[in-house]
């Protein structure tokens, strides 16, 4: 549910969403009001009543954004890389996710697989629009969505059973015991399915059976009345039994794979004096995917994937009250970047540093500025400045106005530095990380008779730089008597310095090797709306966004003339006209949500419905021009629609029953990651222990 | 030597171009469209043979003669010049739409000088997404050529599939052994440059 930003002398649902506070805009826990940036929260309750297990599931149905389903072909080491999260029209590889504050990491193809984590240990969910680098740093080109986990608070147990279609079960069990001084919180999450056939056609299934494990602890001590220690981890592991049919009409290769993440973040707190606070936070975290795939005939291997990442990182923020009206943040810290796989020549490491400051002030009673920019240096890419400004104005009791404009990066990823992979059993072509070659050793490769011939674009290959993203956003938030309000935000997002590969050379046999360059331009913009509406036991939400994007050097092209398509799979070539653009591949123009939450709280019924739905969106380019235009090049419009229906027996025990995609729209090729129908059911067990504290 | 076969000449395709009387009264062939089935293996093995004058597929036997005008194996290309074969054929890709191209006297031909400095460079009219795994041809990308017997011909690349031995589609990951191209092409036999 989008909110925003008014507080009103109300105690309807719509209003108490605007007394939330957020962290994720400053770093500060904030009022919504106050942060002058698009700002959606979720939270646990909503969660909850959607029948939400895993993040993809939660995220697809918020307002302008979209869970991608993936662009590789499901073979043998290509991945599917789905589940990834397209915001404000820019990619999965430029949205970071926080846990609780901090990066996840293990990204496939540059998309993070928000299938990997469970929602069961979620608070809320905070996300954030527009380049927030000027906090966290690369990767917050577009946003920022940041998992915030159930606090260390009060003494209870929860049981939470479910079992669905699919042969899917998944159990909950997870607690706190807390007291003054101390407290602990634990989480763990078994989650598994059969997996499912969208394509009754092809001999493979399109998921996979699949077992996940999570949990999570949180310990916390208070070690004098202003210093606080808290320690968590996470644990996931996901096994995954794959088969194919390869050169075969039979299923022929199988194997397991192995995805894990560990993840410790101690943070100590203190509390200097009456104006100022420091967290020192550490983050410890390793991810590891395995593939190792046999030939079911002889049992020999087949096909081994490695791939290990780590991150390591410590940090400083301190928070200082300058007077009444400005608040100042300054913060810094080292992070170490690991990474081995099967695919790189050698085992990878980036050290980088980082500094970031914010300034926050309160300009008479309606205005409140921030300022804020971060520096970071790292030793494999050239450095970046990343400055940030938004403003909010409370006009009056009903409308309050926000705008920012900031800049964001993303660092070339590990596999754009040091990918070292010839498909010799594919296709025959070769693709080097810029780190991995130079024109240098192309021309020695030349000489020794391992390359054919040196191609132009070689000699533009140089040190590779962060992508860039320059964003605004204005937006403004209405109220209308009683409890409705509706928002709107318009943004546009240029993006520079996109990495993309292009032949640099060419191989004796033909095929060509490819190198990672700085060489696209490209846009989104548009506009994204919400209304809320709450009335007696029922609240309402619907959102829309509407995205154009476009290649900026590609749009020239047409311009002139210099591009070509075809009408028709057989056609013949014509020139192509501005109009018949159809901009970046993978966006859709028009995205809708529809939500209807109820709640009877005096006899515990509740219910929801909701509705999502994504217009068609270009995935192909079948004739080489570089985006799509002939009807075979889109995927078709497609929507879902997802209920619940729950009561709360008593105090402690509470029923839930639940459908999704209740009509059924399926496309094994472009969404094989949102499975047909399918219904669930479960029971969840609540314990508390009351004190007086509480 | 296996051979690869030409599948046949499946359509009949009237180009959109501006065909005046006088030239659909002369005795000259159309374009045609035929689908055109090569070695999929992009390291190794034998390329396919096509003859523009028989508008198919030449038994690689025929390698040493002047009875193709160009090969393709996977994605590469080679003409019956210098490296490519006995013949004297020239070959270029030109940036525009196949139906704008009215004749084959421009400049800017080539031969393939040696076996690493071929007249077609691959990506000069494909693209490749390593992600999709899509091989397309660019569209706008028209080859002219200068047959082994000296006569003028035009050629665009509608498609690029990935095929089994019996030319049906293949999806990863099943490797392709064979690419079935389907090609457009207007020969003109009447040794002008006339490309119309």
């Amino acid at each position: 549910m989008r909110v925003c930003a008014q507080e009103l002398a109300s105690d309807s649902a719509v209003s108490k969403d605007l007394q939330e506070v957020v962290i994720t805009a400053t770093r500060t826990e904030r009022k919504l009001g106050n942060v002058g940036v698009p700002v959606t929260l979720i939270s646990q309750k909503t969660i909850q009543q959607s029948g939400s297990l895993r993040l993809n599931e939660i995220l697809q149905e918020q307002t302008g954004l979209v869970v991608t389903g993936g662009t590789g072909s499901n073979a043998v080491g290509g991945g599917v890389f789905g589940n990834g999260i397209q915001m404000q029209g820019l990619s999965p590889d430029h949205t970071i996710i926080l846990l609780d504050g901090e990066p996840l990491i293990g990204r496939q193809g540059g998309v993070m697989d928000l299938s990997r984590f469970a929602v069961g240990n979620i608070k809320k969910i905070e996300i954030v629009r527009g380049p927030s680098s000027s906090l966290y740093g690369s990767e917050a080109m577009g946003g920022v969505v940041n998992i915030i986990t159930e606090p260390v608070q009060g003494k209870s147990n929860r049981l939470s059973l479910r079992t669905g279609s699919f042969g899917q079960s998944d159990v909950v069990v997870s607690g706190t015991y807390a007291d003054k001084t101390s407290g602990i919180y634990y989480f763990a999450n078994y989650n598994s399915s059969r997996g499912y056939d969208l394509d009754p056609t092809r001999i493979e299934k399109t998921q996979d059976p699949f077992r996940n494990l999570t949990t999570q602890t949180k310990i916390w001590f208070s070690l004098s009345p202003n210093t606080k220690l808290t320690i968590s981890n996470r644990f996931f592991q996901s096994n995954q039994q794959s088969y194919y049919a390869v050169n075969s009409k039979e299923i022929n290769v199988g194997g397991k794979g192995v995805t894990s993440d560990f993840y410790m973040n101690p943070v100590l707190s203190h509390r200097i004096n009456k104006n100022s606070t420091t967290q020192l936070r550490l983050v410890l975290s390793d991810y590891r995917f395995t593939q190792d795939l046999d030939l079911l005939t002889d049992k020999s291997s087949y096909y081994f994937d490695d791939f290990k990442q780590g991150f390591y990182r410590a940090e400083n923020q301190t928070d200082i009250l300058l007077g009444k009206k400005m608040h100042l943040t300054l913060g810094g810290g080292y992070t170490k970047n690991t990474i081995a796989t099967t695919r790189y020549k050698d085992r990878q490491q980036q050290d980088a540093w980082h500094a970031f400051t914010q300034l926050e002030t309160t300009i008479g009673k309606k205005i409140v500025l921030i300022k804020g920019v971060r520096y970071d240096y790292n030793t494999s890419f050239a450095p970046s400045i990343s400055p940030k400004i938004s403003v909010s104005y409370k006009v009056n009791q009903a409308l309050s106005l926000s705008a920012s404009a900031g800049r964001g990066f993303k660092a070339p990823d590990f596999r754009q530095l040091y990918l070292n992979f010839t498909n010799i059993a594919g296709d025959g072509y070769s693709i080097f990380g810029a780190n991995e070659f130079s024109v240098f050793s192309l021309e020695k490769q030349l000489q020794e008779g391992l390359i054919a011939a040196i191609l132009p674009a070689a000699f533009s290959i140089r040190s590779l730089r962060p992508e860039t993203s320059t964003g605004l956003n204005l937006g403004f938030t209405y109220h209308f008597p009683g409890s409705c309000h509706i928002d709107v935000n318009v943004f546009r997002n240029d993006i520079d310095n996109l990495i993309n590969y292009l032949p640099v050379a060419t191989n004796n046999n033909g095929t060509p090797v490819f190198s990672y360059l700085n060489i696209n331009r490209s846009f989104t913009q548009g506009v994204e709306t919400g209304i809320k509406y709450a009335f007696k036991n029922f609240e309402i939400a619907a959102g829309y966004q509407y995205l154009t994007t476009g290649d900026k050097d590609l749009m020239q092209k047409i311009e002139k003339g210099q591009v070509f398509g075809r009408d028709e799979v057989l056609g013949g070539a014509r020139r192509m006209t501005k109009s018949e653009y159809s901009g970046l591949l993978n966006r859709s123009k028009h995205l809708l949500q529809l939500k209807v939450f109820y709640n009877h709280t005096s006899s515990g019924w509740n219910g929801s419905l909701r509705g999502i739905y994504r217009s068609r969106f270009g995935v192909l380019d079948l004739d080489g021009n570089g985006f799509a235009n002939m009807d075979d090049e889109f995927a078709p419009y497609y929507f879902q629609v997802n209920a619940t229906a729950g009561k709360k027996i008593n105090q402690k025990i509470s029923a839930q029953l639940g459908v999704n995609n209740l009509f059924n729209q399926i496309n094994a090729r472009w969404m094989p990651n949102i499975p047909g129908i399918n219904w669930f059911i479960s029971i969840q067990i609540h314990l508390s222990h009351k004190t007086k504290s509480e | 030597m296996k051979q690869f076969l030409s599948v046949s000449a499946i359509a009949m395709a009237v180009s959109f171009s501006s065909c005046t009387k006088e030239e659909a009264a002369a005795p000259v062939s159309n374009d045609k469209t035929i689908e055109f089935l090569v070695n999929g293996n992009p390291t190794g093995g034998n390329y396919t043979f096509f003859s523009f004058a028989d508008g198919k597929a030449v038994p690689a036997s025929d390698s040493n003669s002047l009875k193709w005008d160009f090969g393709l194996r996977f994605e590469t290309f080679i003409v019956n010049s210098r490296a490519g074969g006995p013949g004297n054929a020239y070959v270029q890709v030109v940036n525009a739409p196949y139906t704008e191209i009215v004749s084959g006297a421009l400049p800017g031909y080539k031969q393939d000088t040696s076996v690493t400095q071929r007249a077609i460079k691959g990506f000069e009219w494909y693209s490749y997404n390593a992600t999709t795994r899509q091989f397309s041809p660019i569209a706008g990308k028209t080859f002219l050529f200068v047959t082994a017997n000296s006569k003028y011909a035009k050629m665009e690349i509608l498609k690029a599939d990935p095929a089994d031995d019996n030319g049906n589609p293949v999806t990863p990951p099943t490797r392709p052994t064979k690419i079935k191209y389907t090609l457009r092409y207007f020969y003109q036999k009447n040794g002008s440059p006339n490309l119309q």
